[in-house]
């Protein structure tokens, strides 16, 4: 079996940062701050986090936050609770935490909250469990949990669970392997995962594993490699890991390298992208792969980071 | 004239567009020579043969692969800067406005705003996920509270769509401004139905779209319980020739949670209406898994269906001790029949081709998932059935890495 190319993937997510023109990337632009905790996160998990100049990314990061107190995904653009997070987690990746004006980004996250418990994107009113997961582990990392209404917001999150046992962006919505990564991290991190049937959630996710090895994010499509995190985290979460073949994903992982100028891509073949890069890397790392840091399911961070967090000072 | 000012021209000259697409610049001459056969006349004044950046006739916009970068970049910076006018001056403005003496030409402001809606639309076509230029929309046109205004931002999101089908930005979009619109300008129920017809054009060309099945979703908790039944009533069509769209099937299921939420009072006829619906749904599934063998969508549909029946013969008789041999009774009646089902599928008639496996695989795994569901007091007779069944036997030929399954019935 293949083995994962630990300097190529290094080489590729610095190179990507420096490809500023083409198509692609000038439509990504907006998303920069993903890439950075994508890219980031995922050299910090392949041990090589030195590699990039800190100040730098910090004195960016510090210009994207606004008035508000949130994130935009790059400078000029608008701030949105999904860059508020990954700003959140680099900043934690760097151990670096002290440079925010807590109270600042707590007060923009608490001000998404909606009566019914749920949370807003920003100020435009997009509701999604994606937000009430962003919301709670951001606050979780600030250690400021209290700030929101725990309780509406698991409410909410249950009132989004299917007969199916997973759950979709709103009530009702279809069950979707990212969403029920979402809602049973904010679960988990709320200590609300009693209100999870294991059994029923996990007999849907590892249904998910097709004849590959790889993982879907939803009935009848095709195995893609960011669901080996999606899926996978949620079912260490509820501890259902065994109830799928472990070796057979770690084969369809490898096999979506590019082992000749590193990255990894969604399927066997197919072009690479720092999404699929961070989210294989991050796959491997929770089945345990030799010489990868482990990483935390819930936070998405790796697991040092999140004791540092919690257990010093 | 420069590329931006050309794109942005068509678009004001030609607001009908409805569909827009890459075209790579060979495909140019073929156009040209289609067109020239089609159209003897050269009154037609769209036609610009000498064009080979953008192409727009019978209100389609194609544009060139090799001016995407430069126009993108173009557009971007364009619509930047008159952001930033537009927010400078809007803050000039309210300060202003404090100061009473001062009156601020409101034609400026206006000029601002139109260069924002100018360059945020280019820029939306070229790249239809930068949520900053959908909100600078949001900003201008609900500070305007116009319905045509809302209209066009339905149009706008509507033809990103017609080429990124899965565009989140744009389907936020629809939903921000449908909120905005309901009840004060616009018949609710009207827009439902257009919105519920326009996912199905999308979901035609775009295959398990997750986001355009979603917003459909959405829309049901604004539907009439009418509505509700028109509307899987209208699908149903739809679905059976796309057995495959687990999206397509979750909405039906959606509409019947629905349709079965709806109660105005107390009116038994409605319970009988919302078993129907479930027993048609379970007739015409099963109609179709016979047909399409092997479709995990369909079985995974069955699941739920089944569900919702013996659910429902289990309130509907709860509590009174007299009926519940007859909910028994009608259980037991339906496992014999779904045993039925079961077995030829569970057999693998033919190892040959994968959808036989496949129909093993899910049949059998339907039917445990089934027993998971059903309550503790039933298993002992159930039980009995199985061995008849043979299901543990099935279940190790068939799917051996899912074996474990049956420790967790904990039969």
């Amino acid at each position: 079996m293949a083995e994962l190319a630990v300097d190529k993937h290094v080489k590729y997510i610095l190179a990507v940062e420096k490809n500023k023109d083409s198509f692609e990337s000038v439509v990504m632009d907006h998303l920069r701050m993903n890439g950075a905790y994508w890219g980031l996160t995922a050299l910090d998990l392949l041990g090589k986090l030195d590699s990039v100049n800190v100040d730098e990314v910090i004195s960016w990061i510090l210009k994207c936050q606004h008035e508000s107190g949130g994130f935009s995904g790059n400078i000029g653009h608008d701030p949105h609770i999904l860059y508020t997070l990954s700003a959140v987690q680099v900043l934690a990746l760097f151990n670096k935490l002290d440079v925010l004006d807590i109270d600042k980004v707590a007060t923009y996250i608490t001000g998404l909250q909606n009566e019914d418990g749920s949370f807003s994107g920003d100020m435009w009113g997009e509701v999604d469990t994606r937000f009430s997961y962003i919301a709670i582990c951001c606050l979780s990392i600030l250690c400021c949990l209290g700030k929101i209404n725990v309780e509406k917001a698991v409410s909410y999150i249950l009132s989004c669970k299917n007969l199916d046992g997973g759950f979709g962006c709103t009530p009702g919505g279809e069950s979707h392997a990212g969403q029920i990564f979402c809602c049973v991290g904010a679960l988990a991190l709320t200590g609300s995962l009693h209100y999870v049937d294991k059994d029923l959630l996990g007999w849907w996710l590892c249904e998910r594993q097709v004849k590959s090895g790889g993982l879907n994010g939803r009935p009848e499509k095709l195995p893609d490699v960011c669901y080996s995190w999606w899926v996978l985290s949620s079912l260490i979460m509820i501890d259902r890991v065994h109830w799928i073949d472990k070796e057979k994903l770690v084969k369809f992982i490898l096999d979506c390298q590019d082992v000749e100028n590193g990255g990894i891509s969604d399927r066997p073949d197919d072009a690479v992208d720092v999404y699929h890069t961070y989210f294989g890397v991050a796959g491997l790392s929770l089945l345990n792969y030799p010489g990868l840091k482990a990483i935390d399911p819930a936070y998405a961070l790796p697991v040092d980071v999140v004791n540092r967090i919690f257990f010093s000072g | 004239m420069d590329l931006l000012n050309q794109l942005e021209t068509i678009l004001e000259s030609d607001p009908l567009i409805d569909e827009v697409g890459l075209i790579h610049p060979s495909q140019f001459i073929t156009l040209s020579k289609e067109c020239s056969e089609s159209s003897n006349s050269s009154a037609d004044g769209a036609f610009r043969p000498a064009n080979t950046k953008f192409w727009n006739r019978d209100h389609k916009l194609g544009i060139s692969t090799e001016i995407l970068l430069p126009v993108c970049k173009a557009a971007k910076s364009a619509f930047m800067d008159a952001m930033e006018q537009y927010k400078t001056h809007s803050d000039l403005s309210v300060n202003k406005h404090e100061d009473k003496n001062m009156v601020y030409p409101s034609s400026s402001c206006q000029s601002f705003e139109s260069e924002v809606m100018k360059h945020s639309r280019a820029l939306l076509l070229l790249s239809c996920d930068l949520g900053t230029a959908w909100n600078a929309r949001k900003l201008v046109v609900s500070k305007k509270q116009q319905l045509p205004m809302f209209t066009d931002e339905l149009h706008l999101s509507a033809l990103v769509l017609s080429y990124s089908h899965k565009s989140e930005q744009a389907w936020s979009h629809r939903r921000w401004v449908i909120k905005m619109i309901a009840g004060k300008y616009s018949n609710l129920q009207q827009i439902i139905a257009k919105e519920s017809e326009l996912v199905e054009k999308i979901a035609e060309r775009s295959k398990m779209n997750y986001r355009a099945w979603n917003h459909r979703c959405w829309l049901v908790s604004y539907m009439t319980r009418e509505q509700m039944l028109y509307e899987l009533k209208k699908s149903r069509d739809w679905a059976g020739l796309h057995v495959a769209d687990n999206s397509c099937f979750h909405y039906r299921r959606r509409l019947m949670l629905g349709i079965s939420e709806n109660k105005q009072g107390d009116d038994p006829s409605y319970d009988v209406e919302n078993y129907q619906v479930v027993k048609e749904e379970l007739d015409l599934n099963e109609a179709l898994i016979k047909r399409y063998i092997g479709r995990e969508a369909l079985w995974l549909h069955r699941r739920f269906l089944s569900l919702c029946l013996i659910r429902h013969w289990m309130t509907t008789t709860d509590g009174i001790s007299c009926h519940s041999t007859s909910m028994a009774n009608e259980i037991n009646i339906f496992l014999d029949k779904e045993l039925c089902l079961l077995d030829p599928c569970s057999t693998i008639q033919d190892m040959e081709f994968e959808d036989f496996e496949a129909q093993a695989i899910y049949s059998t795994m339907y039917f445990l998932w089934l027993i998971k569901q059903i309550p503790e007091f039933r298993k002992i007779e159930l039980q009995e059935k199985l061995k008849a069944g043979n299901l543990k036997n099935i279940l190790h030929k068939t799917c051996p890495e899912r074996s474990f399954l049956w420790d967790v019935l904990e039969l």
